[in-house]
């Protein structure tokens, strides 16, 4: 059962909820108050739930000393099927087989209003929950509070490593790290251990405990003060990869998660007469325990490049650099002053502004030494396994958020609302330029007519240095520039990208009453953002939406509302990004002949990243709510929604989403309530892409001409150019159903109470393609690759039911019955279980080494007997 | 013939306004709760154990809570002239679709005291503009969840019969850990009001989502862009038929952007599944693109650019 907040408020915050959930399914069993007269609607139409049975004010129990007291504990033991493991069963939730104290709570009430309240569930499990709540009502009430949950990753994951939860994990006896000079011989080793190894579990937990103090000094002044501290532990699927530009012997591993979030809020709010005024302060500080995490790894890896010593086998180990330790503060004002005697109007005025930061000591590309290069030569301090390596050794990210948010609420007559909103949101990446560059190493002369290493580095952006970055724990050299190529090339990362974007959205709204029960509401809008470093700099969107809200049509409310919203936006320059790359300083060859495609392709000119694209919008929402008698309510809703980017040729080019619900609630009686429902949903997005065809040549004639230095950037990425050649289209619909229905039936059968709640979830994705045999996909593929992926598939069921005897009026026996299952079909994880290693070659490092076997079905029937025992 | 229409009201009085009711419950006075519970005796066992009965018996802070029954009804004298007549309805403030109390009157006695705070920008959110009243999601008077005062028994639950889509969303393979208990819809948004669409109670949706996932609010040495313009490119919040919350399946998720050289624009098909042919590819097996790019929220790593360290 939920109980008090512990943290967060409605307005701030995350932690609303204390609960798990074996408790919401014994709340959903107590009896309902038989006294209560005959059910009512909301103002809406829709049927209030009949209360909880309590005592009578004079049937409340009191202490000697004026403590009124009321209490309960449930406890007693499962069996059957409680003890599954499913990974997808158990995803936020944990049980087990055995003896269980699903909940407790006591509460104490005095007549100053003084309380006392202590709750808890879920005793022992990673999902419960405990807190401790007093004070005096109306006056201050401190929380303190404590929380798990579990989150479970997969029950089937193939660990070839011991200490997965740790920031270094050794491979298991039997592998060899760096593998072995027969890459068949690693290959077969790697499966026999796969196959193997028992399954495992991938899961972290949520641990949150705190503590939160709500003061009211009057009815005008409040605040509040809240720390909570969160630490999360465990492992999550993760992988990496190694090569030359990355691609080689990809490796499903695990990422051990061991993290502290240290959460501070505080605030004050005032009310008086016609001045409102909040103010609120937080901060959230996140330490990550395993900052760098180094794994062995089982394959024989050939450096691509980079001259190693040992020759083979130097590549026993990786690394990475995990999330890093961060902090945010965030200070934010409300002001609201009402005007009564003009036009009875309102202002209200938000500033907010806040930082995120991180300044984590960055580390080498490599743990190996001695790594070089053939065109590279390293100055003291350069070794690529050492900091000096790097262009600095901290990250020095810096980001500043500001909102100001401005509503003007006038009412120029007593039937008309209007209201003039203005906001400005920014979110401004200070954070340095990072430039992959070794500032202590330089080029050997390349032209090979000057004996000797050369002092010559390339500048740019205030660095002298060898450009570029060392891939993969130095495994691959392509990411350097002139690393092992002594030729030109225009497309080596040179310096990372930071992003920043200003929002502006202005714009009036209006709210008429038609009549004493039906209002018609306007409401316009433009909304314009602009964005540092993306492809486009500025885009805008106008929203109009009309709405209508009736509440009196017979003894139905209707809600309905349209929306059309238009996005256009400044030019889209498909090769923004080009000073972050080498070819900011390494011109463009000239030379007939040169292949010139890493200067002139960044993209597919056609695509347009669709948070950036042109885009028509329409949204059209119909609800209605009606009491078909007075003990039973009917909602329906429908949804229909379209999105089109009509400047996306390829991309993202349409989206859709569709949904119908209707719902049904009867309650004759307190003994007795009835609900079904059913929600249908179906979406669909289109998209497009040409797949890399011939390269960008100069002085080839491609379809659209001759290849000149001059045209090679537009007809390179342009549709239907040397290398997106229209031939090479093709074309996905992912086209998805859902259908849920629910229904379940509370009954009070004489003194025992019967709880149902069932529900059905089906969900179906269907990603259908289009291609030319022999573009996309050549003739002897397109047999295997048919016209659509298999369907990914969910069916969820789910069946709780318990009926409650009470023996006494104090003490109750609950019989608890749970049948749930899933089946799901996911084609990325078809046969993995039984082939962890997907190889094309055994000669070769395998394609993928694919640990887990992913999500699969259960079914579970478990049982049990609670009793509940009442103060 | 619809109804003549009532005065609006004014806008809501703060709770320290003096103890004027102007024209509210056709100028009705005060009775005392006393009368009110005398018939009302089903009313009050249930209402003794609200938070709101705590507050206006014993420790009030202003005359108006000590009006209990009153504060929120208003003064009830000319309904008791005649109590069970419904053309007498008026004279007092009701809170069910039977009593029929026009909604702003309704809102305007929840505001006398619930105004600023949490509820500073109800005037103007969606739900405001949707006519709602506060009596579409709390009921004040009876113990139906455990706190809140809601009109169900949690706040899910009683979110969901409006917003049946994100009911059917947590139905789904992957989900929010909400229907387990852990968290609830009020987590995420503020149902009274924000200046942040869709209710989200932090200024941007990604300062939201920091909220749980501290560990992505970086800023990292190598961004990802839309991971950096908001979560919701990738991510659908509520459930999704897909792995992780994504809208549609990898490959497919990421080859909505990317088109550049190399595997980008390969179409990735059946054929290349396990089992499917004779050329898998990592690329539609497993974590698909996530299996090389790993860090695809952002990697801290110098080595980082593509996010493979």
């Amino acid at each position: 059962r939920a109980v008090a907040s512990p943290f967060a408020t409605s307005a701030t915050g995350s932690g609303t909820t204390l609960a798990n959930k074996e408790s919401a399914s014994a709340a959903a069993s107590l009896s309902s108050d038989a006294d209560w007269p005959a059910a009512k609607h909301t103002p809406t139409g829709q049927l209030l739930k009949l209360p909880l049975a309590v005592p009578k004010p004079d049937e409340i129990k009191k202490t000697a000393s004026g403590w009124e007291y009321s209490g309960q504990l449930e406890f007693g033991y499962l069996g059957g099927d409680a003890d599954e493991r499913n990974a997808q069963y158990r995803m936020y939730q944990d049980l087990d087989e055995g003896a269980y104290l699903n909940n407790f709570s006591l509460l104490l009430k005095k007549a100053d209003g003084a309380f006392f309240n202590v709750t808890g569930g879920g005793a022992g499990h990673r999902d419960q929950y405990y807190g401790l709540n007093f004070g005096r009502t109306n006056s201050w009430g401190l929380k303190l509070f404590f929380s798990e949950t579990p989150h479970v990753f997969t029950d089937n994951y193939k660990s070839l490593w011991s200490g997965l939860t740790t920031g270094t994990q050794l491979l298991i006896p039997g592998l060899t790290p760096g593998g072995t000079a027969s890459t068949a011989a690693d290959t077969a080793a790697v499966t026999t251990a796969a196959l193997n190894a028992p399954p495992t579990t991938l899961s972290l937990t949520r641990k949150r405990a705190g503590a939160r103090l709500d003061v009211t000094f009057s009815s005008a002044w409040k605040a509040y003060a809240g720390y909570a501290v969160e630490h999360r532990e465990g492992a999550r699927p993760f992988a990496a990869v190694w090569g030359n530009n990355g691609g080689t012997a990809p490796i499903e591993i695990a990422e051990p998660v061991d993290y502290d979030t240290t959460d501070i809020t505080a605030g004050v709010s005032y009310v008086r007469d016609l001045n409102a005024f909040n103010f609120r302060w937080t901060t959230s500080l996140f330490e990550n325990k395993i900052d760098t995490f180094t794994f062995q790894q089982p394959f024989r890896i050939t450096p691509q490049g980079f001259t190693t010593t040992p020759a083979a086998g130097a590549y026993t180990q990786g690394r990475f650099d995990l999330y890093p330790d961060n902090q945010s503060h965030n200070a934010r004002a409300e002001y609201t002053r009402k005007f009564p005697d003009f036009y009875k109007s309102t202002l209200t005025a938000v500033v907010s502004a806040g930082t995120m930061r991180q300044n984590d000591n960055l580390i080498p590309y490599t743990h190996l030494a001695g790594l070089t290069l053939p065109n590279v030569t390293i100055l003291p301090g350069g070794d690529w396994n050492t900091v000096g390596s790097l262009s600095r050794p901290t990250a020095k990210g810096l980001i500043e958020t500001r909102l100001a948010d401005l509503t003007f609420s006038v009412n120029p007559s007593a039937d008309l609302n209007v209201k003039l909103k203005g906001r400005f949101y920014e979110n401004d990446n200070n954070s340095d330029p990072y430039y992959a560059v070794n500032p202590n190493a330089v080029y050997v002369d390349a032209d090979a007519a000057t004996a000797g290493n050369q002092t010559r580095g390339i500048s740019y952006g205030g660095f002298t240095g060898v450009w570029g970055r060392p891939l993969n724990d130095a495994s691959g050299s392509g990411g350097v520039l002139f690393g092992t190529n002594p030729n030109p090339t225009g497309s080596v990362e040179i310096a990372n990208h930071v992003y920043s974007s200003k929002q502006f959205r202005f714009g009036p709204t209006a709210d008429y009453s038609l009549t004493n029960s039906a209002n018609l509401n306007l409401s316009a809008e433009r909304e314009t953002t602009q964005r540092t470093n993306r492809e486009r700099a500025r885009t805008w969107e106008d929203r109009y939406k009309i709405g209508l809200v009736h509440r009196a049509l017979g003894d139905s409310t209707l809600r309905a509302s349209y929306e059309f919203a238009q996005r256009r936006g400044s030019d889209y320059v498909t090769a923004y990004y080009e000073n972050t790359f080498s070819a900011a300083f390494i011109p463009m060859p000239t030379a007939v002949g040169t292949n010139v495609t890493s200067w002139a392709v960044r993209n597919n000119s056609g695509v347009r990243n669709y948070e950036l694209s042109d885009r028509d919008q329409h949204v059209a929402n119909l609800r209605v709510d009606t009491m078909l008698r007075a003990n039973l309510d009917v909602g329906v809703s429908v949804q229909l929604r379209e999105s089109r980017y009509p400047g996306a040729a390829y991309g993202r080019g349409k989206e859709s989403g569709d949904s119908a619900n209707l719902d049904l609630n009867y309650q004759p009686s307190a003994k007795q309530n009835i609900y079904a429902f059913y929600s249908f949903q179906r979406s669909r997005i289109r998209q497009a892409l040409i797949t890399a065809g011939n390269n960008v040549t100069l002085g080839v004639v491609s379809p659209l001409g001759v290849i000149t230095p001059e045209n090679a950037a537009t007809l390179g990425s342009q549709p239907g150019g040397p290398f997106y050649s229209l031939g090479n289209s093709w074309s996905a619909k992912n086209t998805e159903h859902n259908h849920v229905v629910g229904a379940g039936v509370k009954q009070e059968l004489g003194k025992a109470t019967l709880n149902v709640d069932y529900s059905y979830s089906l969900g179906r994705s269907r990603i259908t393609y289009h291609y030319g045999i022999g573009g996309a996909i050549n003739a002897a593929n397109a047999v295997f690759a048919g016209y659509r992926m298999p369907d990914l598939a969910t069916d969820i069921s789910y069946l709780d039911a318990s009926l409650r005897f009470p023996f006494t009026p104090r003490l109750s026996a609950r019989l608890v019955y749970r049948n749930q299952w899933e089946a799901i079909r996911d084609w990325h994880y078809r046969n993995l279980a039984a082939t962890p290693v997907v190889t094309n070659n055994v000669n070769n490092p395998p394609t993928i080494t694919s640990l887990d076997g992913g999500p699969s079905a259960y079914r579970v029937n478990w049982f049990g007997v609670m009793f509940q025992i009442k103060l | 013939q619809p109804a003549a229409k009532p005065a609006k009201p004014a806008t809501a009085p703060a709770a320290t306004a003096p103890m004027s009711t102007g024209a509210l419950n056709n100028g009705a006075t005060y009775v005392g709760e006393a009368v009110c519970i005398a018939c009302h005796q089903t009313q009050n066992k249930q209402f003794t154990h609200t938070l709101h009965a705590d507050a206006f018996r014993k420790n009030p802070q202003n005359e108006l809570q000590q009006k209990s029954c009153e504060a929120c009804h208003g003064p009830g004298s000319k309904h008791l002239s005649n109590p069970l007549d419904k053309a007498n309805r008026p004279s007092l403030v009701g809170f069910t679709k039977e009593w029929g109390t026009p909604i702003a009157v309704q809102n305007n006695q929840c505001l006398q005291c619930h105004s600023g705070g949490n509820a500073m920008h109800w005037d103007g959110s969606i739900h405001s503009r949707n006519q709602l009243s506060c009596a579409d999601c709390h009921n004040p008077m009876a113990k139906i969840s455990v706190t809140g005062l809601l009109k169900k028994q949690s706040i899910n639950e009683t979110c969901y019969t409006c917003h049946q889509q994100q009911r059917a969303d947590f139905a789904k393979r992957s989900h929010m850990p909400l229907p387990e208990g852990k968290i609830s819809c009020v987590d995420c948004h503020n149902p009274h009001g924000s200046t942040t669409k869709a209710l989200v109670k932090n200024d941007s949706v990604n300062e939201l989502c920091y909220n749980c996932h501290a560990e992505k609010r970086g800023p990292f040495l190598w961004e990802h862009a839309p991971v950096r313009d908001n979560c919701l490119t990738c991510h659908a919040p509520h459930g999704s038929n897909h792995d992780k919350l994504l809208t549609t399946a990898r490959p497919f998720q990421c080859q909505q952007c990317h088109g550049n050289t190399n595997h980008q624009p390969t179409l990735y098909n059946a054929g290349q599944i396990v089992g499917g042919g004779a050329n898998p590819s990592t690329r539609a097996i497993g974590r698909s693109c996530q299996n090389c790019h790993s860090q695809i929220h952002g990697s801290n790593h110098p080595a980082g650019a593509r996010f493979q360290r």
